[in-house]
């Protein structure tokens, strides 16, 4: 019976080995689809779809979305009563009208 | 980046959702509250300041000046009747029906003499410069208006009504 090689530092078991390491073979036009990928990723669609995704990353924070939330509750409010009294301001002065000055007048 | 957008869109339309509701409710709110005050001289109150005891004053003048324009609305439009009738069936212009519109114009005329002596009578129970105010702002709605529209038709028509 064969004695088994034990040593690490076998030179020649080490070449072997290496040799025996398949290297899978690169597949067709590898290096032109790298280059490819690293120029999209400098072109401005690819800025524009960061920017989208950080805007919409940045809507999607509790904190953001409670204060917009809030800004438009109290904008939407405030216009609406600005609005709403200037309507009544408008109707009360068309009741006073009418009451003293009949329509065949004006 | 089509999830990011719909993110976005979604935002956007919520906030919108959001900002007109609150619109129409606060509006609605407003409109309702003051739409339960069915004073006719409430505008007067607020637009001119007035206080409990010149309001008084102002209820008494419109109480007593209602009567006198019925009165007179009545008779416009008994005038207009007849009007109407002598009009009626004729395809042209009678004597009578000329006798009827100058009467009618008459009418007018005083009624509309009777409510601009209200209005002077109204500003001088205020105070100076709201009294003032309140007889221009007046006849800017009234005569004013009747003035505008006659303005507008001489412009559109090429004509120009007491002109040299």
């Amino acid at each position: 019976m064969k004695p088994e090689n034990t040593d690490p530092n076998d030179a020649r078991l080490g070449s072997l080995l290496r040799e025996a390491r398949a290297t899978p073979s690169l597949p067709p036009r590898f290096r032109e689809g790298v280059w490819r990928r690293i120029e999209e990723s400098e072109t401005p669609a690819a800025a524009q779809l960061n920017w989208l995704d950080a805007l919409a990353a940045w809507a999607l924070r509790p904190r953001f979305a409670l204060a917009a939330a809030a800004i438009l509750i109290c904008a939407g409010s405030i216009f609406g009563a600005v609005q709403g009294t200037q309507a009544n301001h408008e109707n009360a002065q068309t009741r006073y009208v009418t009451s003293v000055a009949p329509n065949s007048l004006r | 980046m089509k999830r990011s957008l719909l993110i976005l869109v979604i935002a956007l339309l919520a906030g919108s959702a959001l900002f007109a509701s609150s619109y129409l409710m606060s509006r609605r709110v407003c409109e309702t509250c003051a739409s339960s005050a069915t004073d006719n001289l409430e505008w007067l109150r607020r637009e001119f300041h007035l206080d409990n005891a010149e309001m008084e004053r102002m209820r008494q003048l419109h109480d007593g000046y209602l009567p006198k324009c019925a009165a007179m609305c009545e008779q416009i439009a008994a005038k207009k009747q007849e009007l109407d009738a002598a009009l009626a069936g004729s395809t042209n212009i009678t004597a009578v029906a000329k006798q009827k519109l100058t009467e009618l114009a008459l009418l007018r005329a005083e009624c509309q003499a009777q409510m601009l002596q209200h209005f002077v009578e109204v500003s001088q129970a205020m105070p100076p410069e709201q009294g003032r105010r309140y007889l221009a702002e007046m006849e800017r709605l009234t005569v004013g208006e009747h003035e505008q529209t006659e303005e507008t038709m001489s412009d559109h028509h090429g004509h120009v009504h007491g002109g040299n």
